[in-house]
């Protein structure tokens, strides 16, 4: 175990000739600053931070600082599991030579990074140039997060096609589907390349539903941008929530009450809940096994509806707020005995359903070997939360980067090696077991009534991270404050963001009438994506 | 009774009964079902308001669409109505057994099922040459079981006439009983469910265009086009169900004209296929969608089912 002042030493020792190294507000993070003239070395500098601590990259940042320092500034950020800590790489860009060399030659999860960087800013990481969040009518050299990029203007659109990989040969034929589809999912348009039923290539257009959030942010007040902040992804509201005010409190250092810390664990562990239960709903509803359906969705019901009794909110909105949490959902008896009952409840029942499942062999042929994603691919693509951990990759922001109560939980990891649908399942059965009986823990923690604190001194002009282990993966957003302690810059990394890529590999060589059913089994969010 | 009037009364009569309770059959399965999820349902009459709802709204025509596209739900409709006038219901002899056997009945399922395909691929959509390659695939399996089950029958009693075959069956109901008669069932009822696509071999009620396989082809069509299709379809049920109850356990059938024997004959023939839809919805209910390569590992079931139907009928004899 290495101490954040060991981390310091050591990189300002072995790096001091093209970096310099800062202490941080936050505790965990060590930040660093390359030289200008060591720009070259940006590839191999995070390789190094990789192999030496092994780091994984978790989000790249793009900002605008031409009013501070004349210049732009990409912000890499590398989590070391082992130690708990965060490393953030500082790159500045010169705005007359707006490039940088791209990392993702060696490091395939930054690409999607790159690509989005130079879609909002115009910093090209060479040589990964190809569009991925603006649309092929938008114009090149409109950049909509440079701070005198009007969000109200009118943008012409130019002329511009999505461009597909093309598969040719005899009998490959290509499917589109969406951007709309049947049901109520959000849009996002997919091509198949199909040779008979096999899937041969699937490409992915997203970005359909980029609301400007990160844009429309700057200058905004922190404990408003709390509310902005449960809209990122509508399924996992407290969680972006959490993690934006996780941000500003470490920012600000304040101490938040034992009982707030308390609550917003356990209303964690609600969303995750409802969330995986409506997800294995959703995946025996795909391969027309309605019972098991049916029974999900009632407890996923079930579960919503104690949201409401203990929050008023189905989706959990509304409670979390800067320095704790608006309200205790266990403030009265009533709501005391729902929780109690609906934990003893709600695990028979979950018990009950895992047993139709598991006894169901058409339900479990095809969920096995389907949609599979190998270990290296899931490894190499950054892979996250519950899709990574079907594919063996042992990560959880909760025992990782411990926040919230979770030190003081007991709860294990539940990792799987197969990497198939069933695995993603089988990951989720998991946790809602681990959740229950967090709850239980939970339950006994009563430490006094104070749930909310002022936060009211944000320095300006720091930055920190705020992250929590969503139901979905890890969620970690970036935030610097301006010189009146509002937004300056908010950038929103939501599991999806890393997981989109996951699909394309896992689908390949499937069948076609299998892809829903492996697609539902990652339940990516295109609006946590899109932002 | 038996002249012209009357083979026009008795064939009407056969016609609007398989006409009126094909709505209701398939309202019952969706009821069923909609227990088995613990859910209350629709009522079971509910398909009969949405094929009106349907008879009454408005045509949506792709531009690229053909005079096939027009055509096709009357074919299938039409050629629906004709098999329902061959399978004995609540009475035997049909009286118009004589235009047509069971290798009629087969072929007039196959004229339907040819224009629904070509139409799937008509309207350029992606999604209907997708359910058409795959409705062809599975019916080049569903067809061999379906012969070699119902030739089992007809091997038993010398005939490939429906009527014939129904006839002598109910005469000599001990035949009901022979191992060979119930393993052709067994053969038949997975080819039904196949033929009708339900679970596990199709979903008839999913939204994912990419997993259907009759619905993607009939996915371009709307208003009174789509009502033809629906209904032909959940004829298509009762006529099998009708297959399925008659041609193997013809108790209860009527074999002259009278009131009432045709009154008893209707009773028996509804609770049949009011059971056997049931048993569909069970079906339904307990088993997941198989993925789409295991359809003919499902399919070659029914065929040795009917196989060895055949082959020990040649052993012990009927």
């Amino acid at each position: 175990m290495m101490e954040k002042q060991q981390y310091i030493t050591l990189l300002s020792k072995s790096l001091g000739d093209r970096l310099t190294v800062h202490d941080a507000v936050a505790p965990n993070e060590v930040h660093m600053s390359l030289r200008e003239q060591s720009l070259s070395t940006l590839p191999e500098t995070c390789s190094l931070l990789i192999k030496s601590f092994k780091a994984q990259f978790t989000t790249l940042v793009g900002n605008d600082e031409r009013s501070l320092n004349g210049s732009f500034s990409l912000y890499y950020v590398f989590s070391v599991p082992a130690d708990d800590i965060f490393l953030i790489l500082q790159v500045p860009v010169d705005p007359r030579h707006m490039e940088v060399p791209s990392i993702s030659q060696n490091l395939a999860s930054a690409n999607w990074f790159e690509r989005e960087v130079k879609d909002w800013f115009g910093i090209i990481a060479f040589p990964n140039i190809y569009k991925l969040a603006a649309h092929p009518d938008w114009p090149e050299d409109q950049h909509p997060m440079w701070k005198d990029f009007d969000p109200q203007a009118v943008v012409p659109r130019v002329k511009g096609t999505f461009e597909f990989k093309e598969v040719e040969g005899e009998g490959v034929f290509e499917i589109p589907v969406g951007p709309v589809h049947a049901g109520i999912i959000e849009p996002g348009h997919f091509r198949f390349s199909v040779a008979g039923e096999p899937i041969i290539n699937l490409d992915v257009q997203l970005f359909y539903t980029h609301k400007g959030t990160e844009k429309i942010a700057e200058g905004l007040s922190p404990h408003r941008a709390v509310f902005l902040a449960e809209r990122v992804s509508g399924d996992s509201s407290f969680g972006h929530a959490l993690a934006f005010c996780h941000s500003m409190e470490r920012l600000s250092g304040c101490d938040i009450p034992q009982r707030a810390i308390v609550i917003r664990t356990m209303l964690l562990e609600l969303e995750r809940l409802y969330n995986h239960i409506g997800d294995i709903g959703a995946i025996l509803l795909d391969v027309g096994f309605s019972v098991g359906a049916a029974t999900a969705f009632e407890l996923k019901e079930r579960f919503m509806q104690l949201n409401e009794t203990l929050t008023g909110s189905r989706l959990l909105r509304g409670l979390a707020a800067l320095g704790g949490v608006r309200r205790d959902p266990e403030a009265t008896s009533l709501q005391r005995q729902a929780l109690r009952e609906m934990i003893v409840q709600g695990k028979r029942a979950f018990e009950d359903l895992v047993n139709l499942v598991m006894a169901s062999s058409s339900v479990l042929d095809r969920l096995e070997t389907t949609g599979t994603l190998s270990h290296t691919d899931a490894y190499r693509l950054g892979i996250t939360g519950i899709a990574g951990r079907a594919s063996g990759i042992d990560r959880d922001f909760r025992r990782d980067h411990p926040h919230g109560a979770y030190p003081h939980l007991r709860f294990r990891v539940v990792t799987h090696k197969e990497g198939d649908v069933f695995a993603r399942m089988n990951v989720r059965i998991g946790e809602v077991r681990e959740s229950l009986a967090m709850l239980e823990q939970l339950q006994h923690q009563h430490l006094g009534e104070q749930t909310l604190t002022s936060v009211v001194t944000i320095p300006p002009l720091r930055h920190a991270l705020g992250y929590v282990e969503g139901w979905r993966g890890e969620i970690v957003h970036w935030v610097m404050t301006d010189n009146a302690g509002q937004l300056y810059r908010w950038k929103i990394t939501d599991p999806s963001f890393h997981n989109w890529r996951a699909l394309k590999v896992a689908v390949r060589n499937n069948i076609v009438p299998d892809f829903p059913v492996i697609n539902k089994s990652f339940n990516l969010s295109y609006s946590g994506n899109d932002r | 009774m038996n002249n012209v009037f009357g083979v026009i009364v008795i064939s009407s009569f056969q016609l609007l009964l398989v006409l009126a309770s094909a709505p209701l059959i398939s309202g019952i399965i969706k009821k069923t079902k909609a227990r088995f999820q613990r859910r209350r349902g629709a009522s079971v009459v509910q398909p009969y308001f949405d094929l009106a709802k349907l008879l009454r709204k408005e045509v949506v025509v792709s531009p690229v669409a053909s005079w096939l596209f027009r055509i096709t739900p009357y074919l299938v409709f039409a050629s629906t109505l004709v098999i329902a006038l061959l399978v004995p219901t609540v009475v035997t002899p049909v009286p118009l057994h004589w235009i047509g056997d069971i290798i009629t009945v087969i072929y007039l399922f196959a004229l339907g099922r040819f224009f629904v395909a070509l139409v799937g691929l008509d309207t350029g959509s992606a999604f209907g040459g997708l359910g058409s390659s795959r409705e062809m695939s599975v019916a080049s399996i569903i067809e061999p079981a379906m012969m070699l089950a119902i030739f089992t029958a007809a091997v038993t009693a010398g005939s490939t006439n429906l009527s014939i075959i129904v006839a002598r069956l109910s005469s000599t109901p001990v035949a009901m009983l022979n191992p060979a008669h119930l393993l052709a069932f067994s053969g038949l009822f997975i080819v039904t469910i196949a033929e009708t696509g339900r679970v596990p071999v199709d979903n008839p009620a999913t939204h994912l265009e990419l997993t259907m396989i009759h619905e993607a082809m009939i996915l371009e069509y709307s208003g009174r086009y789509l009502a033809l299709i629906e209904w032909a379809s959940q004829m298509k049920l009762v006529v099998f169900l009708a297959l399925l109850s008659n041609m193997f356990f013809p108790v209860g059938i009527a074999t002259t004209w009278s009131p009432w024997a045709l009154l008893v004959g209707s009773a028996a023939f509804f609770c049949k296929i009011i059971v056997l839809a049931v048993i569909v919805a069970v079906v339904e209910s307990t088993n997941a969608k198989l993925r789409l390569f295991r359809v003919p590992e499902f399919l070659m079931v029914a065929f040795i089912l009917s196989f060895l139907a055949l082959i020990l009928f040649f052993i012990i004899g009927a």
